[in-house]
């Protein structure tokens, strides 16, 4: 019996999908590359249960099959693609919400639950899942923590690694392991496997269920703009206010290139661009959350002290909600200006690397240096802070990319790497938001040094047949 | 732009690959009921892609992604593209390209040939409802204002009495109207959503030629899909003649307090029919009436995130389970709001989710009606 038939009887007929058309769906996700490259698996397994993956996996390893995960699709570098062909589980089907306990603030979840499907079943209870990207009506529990993906509200709650609690998973010889602390905060027992999961691509297993912390929905909710004549004033400023005392919510650098990004819709109502002092060269989109009158006193103070820094607040409320709205609240008019209505060309693609706090701006000109080498259309930089009251960044170095074009989307790959190796000349990360991929496999050492062979083991130990997402992180071995 | 064929589309279904957001798939009913990639939106932009670009055959599943859809337009509400517009086109370009149309659409449009409406039924059963009702019937140069019933209700016996209050009600509002009683055509709303695009064409194009010769200037009709359906083709032929919904007609008489109205302190719900909210703009007046008599509760998803009944666009002929499905899903919703009452207008939702145990299921017009039997 050939595997297909094996996963067909473990499964069911109807869970296992071999029609070329149904896998041709699996083929792509968000990341820029041409319809001809679209790469579909050989087969898609859509199982309901825990069981369902063991089984899978347990099959793919028998006959050393390749197996990738996924959940929405909305990868911005291939991460969930099966370069090797083989087995696709298709965790969407597996969205049950387990357990929603209030009193000690968690939620158990399948894997493929979407993060909004948790939030909606949380938000009854006064109570949300903080991790927040723009992808959350799509991106599901598992694929955010393989991927380690990026939050609005990073700078205050962190990203999904700072809400995982525990998960079950699925290891690459279809052993089931819990990893993490029940529902504890956090631990100093043993070794911290759970966090191997954030960014690991389901290169050591499959993530079937997630114990989440949630948090208060607050009462009330302040969002700012300002604008500095330097990306640097923007960083001292944010400095600043946690050093005052001030709990930011949410805080995003953006290049002044990158608010047009923000600003299609406006500009089609008003017929002219925003109105941005010519002098700005950063605008700070920043939230402040909370009940009324603490938040209230933390924004008004945060704009007192802003003249400090020869900052302006953005008096147009338009400019600032339609900004959020694209970042959080998805109402589709101002939002659409980036889905499609921006894209029927040319989409989004960027690097997102991170660098030390002190040298954005230094990176910044090269990011532009090397979009223009490669001859790319600029979208602009985003600074998004990621990191629990900290001024840490993820970075968003993005251009447009002409993805009927082979020659470049080629360029936007060069682009991509150029910029993840510069990366770490500047003593920062290849990456903070979209992990390695297959993309940066082939230099991760550069990055990670000998420490890469421990991850190689860890890897082996999870995985020994190396079946779980080849070719992502790293390079596939032959034979 | 809505009939349009396949490959016209091709750029948009680019569109969708490059921006591949998938935000259509929340509000999807067919694909949250069935998980199943294709069946989404963005799956099915993809497949008509893959098809145009020779990846794959024509194949079971992309039969199934064509017609498994209610064309309820959910998606078009988070997207700039026109995703029911490419559905419709690649149910047509399947059709050309020798793929049979379904048995249970076969039958339907069998009917429309034989009888005028998609029911099986005589077309004398048109007029059934008009007994003692004393309409004119719409002659040359007679009337201004034509109220069309539709096929479904008109030939749909538990239905007729929507049709005889919004009759009544069209009266009270004082408007002079005609109606075309068994010469009434087929709005042609089914050809359109199987993919018979060609036979629609030909059909819109008489139905406007008749309503020019009976110098009709206004069409008022109580169904949602006809209103879209003959708006649409208004537009389209660059008719005079407008179309109104008969909500629009009437809720002056709520606001004016002209008609006087009893109201119940009973909850009721109001499920907006995807042809008259989504894909017709009209949110308001139905919500007016039903708060003018009842205690009106929304629907978590209401207005242009309400979710379909599963009856639309061939889905409950050819796929009834899925159907019936959707609409279990629908009356869950209805019921948690603690309604008892369902209140809507279309003569398919009104089918579709009185046929399910759960709320009760009230027509708009007969509820108004009725609630000013006294006056």
């Amino acid at each position: 019996m050939n595997y297909i038939s094996e996963l067909r009887a473990a499964l069911g007929d109807a869970n296992v999908l071999t029609d070329p058309a149904e896998l041709y769906v699996y083929g792509a996700d968000w990341s820029p590359m041409t319809s001809s490259e679209i790469r579909p698996p050989d087969v898609v397994v859509q199982p309901k249960t825990t069981r369902g993956v063991q089984r899978t996996v347990k099959i793919a390893h028998a006959h050393e099959i390749p197996v990738v995960a996924g959940g929405g699709l909305t990868g911005m570098l291939g991460g969930a693609l099966a370069l090797f062909g083989g087995i696709f589980i298709d965790t969407t089907a597996m969205n049950s919400i387990i357990e929603v306990d209030p009193k000690n603030q968690t939620v158990r979840v399948q894997a493929g639950a979407t993060l909004q499907e948790v939030n909606d079943a949380v938000n009854p209870y006064g109570l949300w899942l903080p991790h927040q990207p723009e992808s959350k009506w799509v991106s599901t529990v598992g694929a955010a923590i393989a991927c380690d993906n990026d939050s609005t509200f990073g700078v205050r709650y962190g990203k999904i690694l700072n809400c995982l609690l525990s998960a079950e998973i699925v290891t690459g010889t279809g052993e089931v392991l819990e990893l993490g602390h029940r529902k504890a905060h956090f631990t100093s027992s043993g070794y911290k496997l759970k966090d191997l999961l954030a960014g690991s691509e389901g290169t050591l297993g499959v993530v079937t269920e997630a114990t989440l912390k949630l948090e208060p929905i607050p009462e009330t909710r302040f969002v700012e703009m300002l604008v500095f004549r330097r990306m640097g004033s923007a960083v001292d400023y944010l400095s600043r206010l946690l050093k005052a005392g001030v709990c930011i919510e949410a805080a995003h650098i953006n290049c002044k290139r990158r608010l047009k990004f923000y600003t299609h819709a406006y500009t089609a109502k008003h017929g002219r661009e925003p109105e941005i002092p010519t002098w700005a060269e950063a605008l700070l989109a920043v939230a402040f959350a909370g009940d009324k009158k603490i938040s209230s006193m933390q924004r008004d103070y945060a704009i007192d002290i802003a003249s400090e820094f020869e900052a302006e607040v953005v008096k147009e409320r338009e400019i600032v909600e339609s900004w959020w709205a694209s970042k959080y609240t998805l109402d589709f008019e101002p939002f659409k200006q980036k889905w499609p209505d921006s894209q029927k060309t040319k989409k989004f693609g960027a690097a997102d690397p991170g660098v030390p706090v002190g040298r954005l701006e230094e990176f910044y000109h090269k990011f532009i240096e090397v979009a223009e080498k490669h001859n790319l259309d600029i979208i602009g930089m985003n600074a998004y802070l990621e990191h629990p009251n900290s001024i840490g960044f993820s970075l968003s170095c993005a251009v447009f990319v002409d993805y009927r074009n082979a020659d470049e989307v080629r360029r936007f790959r060069m682009f991509h790497d150029e910029l993840s190796k510069l990366a770490v000349e500047f003593d920062g990360t290849m990456s903070t938001f979209m992990s390695d991929t297959h993309q940066k496999a082939p230099y991760l050492e550069l990055e990670h040094g000998n420490s890469l062979k421990y991850m190689k083991e860890i890897k082996r130990l999870f995985d020994p047949k190396g079946i779980m997402n080849p070719g992502k992180k790293f390079v596939r071995e032959e034979g | 732009m809505t009939t349009a064929g396949l490959e016209e589309f091709e750029d948009e279904l680019e569109t969708c690959f490059g921006a591949s957001c998938g935000f259509c798939e929340r509000g999807c009913p067919v694909y949250q009921a069935m998980k199943v990639r294709t069946l989404s939106m963005k799956g099915r932009n993809r497949t008509m892609l893959g098809l145009l670009n020779n990846r794959f055959e024509i194949t079971p599943s992309v039969i199934q992604a064509a017609f498994e859809c209610t064309l309820c337009g959910n998606c078009d509400r988070w997207c700039s593209l026109k995703n029911t517009d490419h559905t419709r086109a690649f149910r047509e370009y399947l059709l050309k390209h020798g793929v049979a149309p379904m048995k249970e659409h076969s039958s339907l449009l069998a009917s429309m040939k034989n009888y005028g409406n998609p029911w099986f039924q005589p077309r004398s059963a048109r007029a059934k409802w008009l007994r003692g009702l004393d309409i004119p019937k719409a002659a040359t140069g007679k009337q201004n204002v034509l109220f069309f019933a539709g096929c479904t209700s008109a030939v749909t016996k538990p239905l007729m009495s929507s049709l005889v209050a919004s009759a009544k009600l069209l009266r009270r509002a004082g408007v002079d109207f005609a109606v075309m009683g068994q010469d009434e055509p087929c709005c042609g709303s089914t050809l359109l959503r199987v993919g018979q695009t060609d036979a629609f064409r030909e059909l819109e194009k008489e139905n406007f030629e008749k309503f020019e010769v009976l110098g009709i200037d206004k069409i008022v009709t109580a169904c949602p899909g006809c209103y879209t359906t003959l708006k649409k083709s208004a537009e389209r032929l660059k008719s005079g003649i407008e179309i109104v919904h008969i909500t629009q007609e009437i809720v002056h008489l709520i606001r004016s307090g002209d008609l006087k109205v009893r109201k119940s302190s009973e909850r009721m719900t109001y499920h907006d029919p995807c042809h008259l909210g989504r894909l017709g703009g009209i949110f308001d007046e139905p919500r007016e009436i039903v708060k003018a008599t009842a205690n009106f509760v929304e629907m978590p998803n209401h207005g242009l995130e309400s979710r379909c009944c599963g009856a639309g666009a061939g889905l409950q002929a050819a796929f009834p389970q899925l159907s019936r499905e959707l609409a279990l899903r629908k009356m869950e919703e209805a019921k948690e709001t603690g309604a008892t009452t369902l209140v809507t207008c279309c003569p398919f939702c009104e089918t579709q989710l009185g046929n399910l145990p759960g709320v009760k299921v009230v027509d708009l017009m007969e509820l108004l009606l009725e609630a000013t039997a006294d006056d």
